[in-house]
């Protein structure tokens, strides 16, 4: 796991699974990672296996984003991991992928 | 006249050679050698020693005179010498020089004494002549002689100066070895003072084995009354004090110990034993340690033993040891009659030789466990009991202890104490059969508790008795005992609240839906204990069936009531209003109800006819698609919407297919495709693969069951559904009249 600042946003990259085991240490980073940023970012280009667990965290972090006016943006990496997207109803061009920094490979979910 | 003849000067001189090697004390040394020098040669003689230091010393004092003799002594032996006359001792000391006053004057007196009495004295003394020797030995000043003659007419002459000097070569060197005697023996002493103070016992043998030397420490630890008679016992009188073991339980004969190795020049190695005095049954562990003294020419002249009382921490260590190992033990299985044997071997025979653990069981109080190191004995022991079982009400002391719930410590069984109690005369009997020496009993209890039953330690072989130390580790043995039986006990109906709860969250039996033909799969990924997240059920609506796959995030008892709130709301819903997507906003709303974020993943169908022809109704919500097999190959189904309880509106889709008669339609959680194998997981295309070429629901789930048993590789943390359904017959799917109180239901538990 690995946290940055690229302009405005604070980058959480998590590397491994994100499953009913290590989903709690991904909420701290994005917890401490949150700070001033106007936009937080999950980066899970190099994220391995995710199950509801993760998607749980995701919905929760977009709602908590939602309550405190910021951006809550995810970059998906893996086939795999864009099909459990896909599966929990964000669609290629869902809101929640835009909005990344583009150093971060598009974002739109592309 | 010379003042001895020749033949007794040399005699003298003998005497004083003699006195020389001897080894007399100082003091008896002076008083020999004044003895010899008067009357023969003086008749006034007074003996110093000169310490280190330049101390003068008077050593004693001899007048040979017709009166007032013992004044003369005493008065000569208390004398100072002037330190700066001109004449005398001070100055033979000084200069290491004798002098001769062949004609003692007044004036002579004058410059002597240190007053006027002082000078009465030495007049009182009628002295001729006088002379004063320095003595001299190993190249030290270490005393001075004054020798005076007078009141025997004699005088001194040169020839006596000179004799006297030789005499007083041999006196010095009397004197000198005297004064290094008493050193040596002044050390040997403050070393002896040293050793019988020591804490430690310290053992000195010669290499024989035969003790020569024991302080204090060592008598009390041998328990014997005084050094003394620890040095007069033979080692092997000794060793027959005791019963000595080393630390895995083997008996240890004289021959084994450490100073008995020494003794015979081999390698000995501090060893620890555990002693037990037969006398008393007090058992001590001891470290021994021993160390060989050789002679110039090699041999093993002497050896030194220490021994080191260890009991404290031993017992400490060991009682710690016993309680983890038992701890251990007890928390690693619930089968608690197994663990109870265990922990009953564990204490035997380091706590006590037997070891034994009764539960109540009604109004019985049966045996659970029993150990000792003789199987024999404990055959003996379990049918005894299994001829006499005993009553909670018997006067038996494991009874007695469970009633009262207070622990019993009896540190000596005697003859009164058996025969006194409760006892029957065969289990008199047996007790002196085994020669029971000492018994504790404790209760298993947990605090404010009545005892569950009851742990007994006894000794017997070992001899060793039982005490207050063994009474408290006893009752913390007893302690978790009793927490590790009673949540065994717990667990046990935890495991059956959890079993029952889970059985009311599945459906006992797909009911039969003409038309249709069920099959399903239900596997919970934890613990026996533990209710899963997933969850299935098939219910009749208006216009048909609903059947629904659902999966809550999760685990234990949240899970089980988010499982249970689901399953029912959703039922309830679809019940009422018969539509998929209408029953789902229902549960959604409940779920959005919660305080905590709550998310369900569901699949559901309702299944209707019309004109003849099935129709399937899909809706997903964070669900994977469901499978449409037919004529051998499988499609997947469904459009994908958001997981329930998580958004206020979820756009949620149905998709309608046609079922065919032979067609199934497959409905399963995550966990099948989710499914841990060597390198990857399962995956919905590995299900598609597996699915085609089903020839109908029993068939479609047995493939899966079978594949995922295949590739499953270690254990898996999700939990598994499957429900499949088969079309079977052309015409109208019969439907009853929908009712809440359908008794084909479930009862909610």
């Amino acid at each position: 796991m690995d946290t940055r600042r690229i302009g405005d946003a604070a980058v959480v990259s998590v590397g491994g699974d994100i499953d009913l085991t290590t989903f709690a240490a991904v909420q701290s980073a994005l917890d401490a990672a949150r700070g001033q940023c106007t936009v937080l970012v999950l980066d899970l280009r190099a994220a391995g296996f995710m199950d509801t667990s993760g998607l749980r965290l995701v919905i929760s972090q977009q709602q908590r984003a939602e309550a405190d006016d910021y951006r809550f943006v995810v970059v998906p990496g893996s086939d795999r991991i864009r099909r459990l997207f896909e599966i929990a109803g964000f669609r290629k061009g869902h809101p929640l992928f835009a909005g990344a920094p583009t150093e971060l490979d598009g974002g739109d979910g592309a | 006249m010379s003042t001895a003849p020749e033949e007794d000067r040399f005699a003298l001189l003998a005497a004083a050679d003699e006195v020389a090697d001897g080894t007399l004390l100082l003091a008896n040394t002076a008083a020999r050698l004044l003895g010899l020098v008067v009357p023969a040669f003086a008749d006034v003689a007074t003996l110093d020693s000169i310490s280190p230091h330049g101390d003068l010393r008077r050593l004693g004092s001899r007048v040979d005179a017709p009166r007032a003799r013992e004044e003369l002594e005493a008065a000569l032996l208390r004398r100072r010498p002037l330190p700066d006359a001109p004449v005398g001792l001070p100055r033979a000391i000084v200069s290491s020089e004798s002098q001769l006053l062949a004609s003692v004057t007044d004036a002579d007196l004058h410059a002597i004494a240190s007053s006027d009495e002082d000078f009465e004295l030495l007049r009182a003394l009628e002295l001729r002549s006088a002379l004063f020797i320095p003595l001299r030995a190993r190249g030290r000043t270490v005393g001075a002689l004054a020798l005076g003659v007078g009141t025997s007419g004699r005088s001194y002459g040169e020839d006596d100066l000179r004799f006297a000097e030789v005499l007083a070569g041999r006196i010095a060197l009397a004197l000198d070895n005297a004064a290094l005697s008493q050193t040596v023996t002044g050390l040997e002493r403050r070393l002896e003072a040293t050793l019988t103070n020591l804490a430690e016992a310290v053992l000195v043998r010669e290499s024989g084995g035969q003790i020569v030397f024991a302080n204090s420490a060592a008598a009390r630890l041998l328990n014997l009354d005084s050094a003394r008679a620890v040095i007069e016992a033979t080692p092997q009188q000794l060793m027959d004090l005791y019963e000595v073991f080393d630390e895995d339980g083997r008996r240890l004969e004289l021959a084994d110990l450490p100073s008995s190795r020494a003794g015979r020049g081999e390698e000995a190695a501090p060893l620890l034993v555990r002693n037990i005095i037969r006398a008393t049954g007090d058992e001590r562990w001891l470290l021994h340690k021993a160390t060989p003294v050789f002679d110039p020419d090699g041999s093993v002249s002497l050896i030194v033993s220490v021994i080191e009382d260890l009991t404290e921490v031993k017992r400490a260590e060991l009682a710690q040891r016993v309680l983890a190992e038992a701890g251990q033990e007890l928390s690693s299985s619930l089968d608690y009659e197994r663990t109870l044997q265990r922990v009953a071997e564990l204490a035997v025979p380091r706590l006590a030789d037997w070891c034994a653990v009764a539960m109540r069981e009604g109004d019985l109080l049966p045996l659970v466990a029993l150990a000792h190191v003789d199987i024999g004995k404990v055959a003996r022991v379990r049918d005894f009991e299994a001829r006499h079982p005993v009553h909670l009400g018997d006067p038996a002391r494991a009874a007695e202890v469970v009633r009262s719930g207070e622990a019993l410590l009896i540190p000596e069984i005697t003859g009164e104490v058996v025969a006194g109690g409760p006892l029957s005369e065969e289990a008199l009997g047996l007790a002196r059969e085994l020669g029971l020496r000492s018994v504790i009993v404790v209760p298993l209890a947990l605090a404010d508790q009545p005892p569950i039953g009851a742990l007994t330690l006894a000794t017997a072989e070992s001899g060793r008795r039982l005490e207050e130390t063994d009474l408290a580790l006893a009752s913390e043995l007893g302690r978790r005992a009793a927490i590790a039986v009673e949540n065994a006990r717990l667990y046990g109906e935890l495991s059956e609240i959890a079993t029952t709860l889970q059985r009311s969250l599945l459906p006992p039996d797909l009911p039969a839906m003409p038309g249709f033909r069920m099959a399903s799969l239900y596997r919970a990924a934890g613990e026996q204990n533990e209710v899963g997240g997933d969850f299935y059920d098939v219910f009749e609506v208006p216009g048909g069936w609903m059947v629904v796959v659902g999966d809550v995030a999760g685990r234990g008892a949240e899970a089980a009531a988010l499982t249970s709130l689901s399953r029912y709301t959703f039922r309830t819903a679809g019940k009422l209003l018969g539509d998929p997507i209408a029953a789902l906003e229902q549960l959604n709303t409940a779920l959005r109800e919660s305080p905590s974020l709550s998310l369900v993943s569901v699949c559901c169908v309702r299944l209707r006819t019309g004109d003849g022809d099935a129709y399937a109704d899909l809706v997903l919500a964070g669900h994977p698609p469901a499978y449409h097999v037919r004529r051998g190959s499988s499609r997947p189904v469904g459009v994908f919407a958001p997981f329930l309880g998580a958004y206020e509106h979820g756009g949620w889709e149905a998709t309608t297919i046609k079922l065919d008669p032979g067609d199934q339609l497959i409905l399963y959680t995550d966990g099948v495709i989710d499914t841990v194998g060597v390198e990857e997981r399962f995956g919905e295309e590995r299900l598609a693969r597996t699915l085609s070429g089903a020839t109908g629901a029993a068939d479609a789930v047995r493939r899966i069951e079978h594949a995922l048993v295949e590739f499953a590789h270690g254990s898996q943390v999700d939990d598994t559904a499957v429900i499949a359904v088969e079309r079977t017959s052309a015409g109208p799917v019969e439907t009853r009249a929908p009712g809440l109180d359908d008794p084909a239901r479930v009862a909610p538990n």
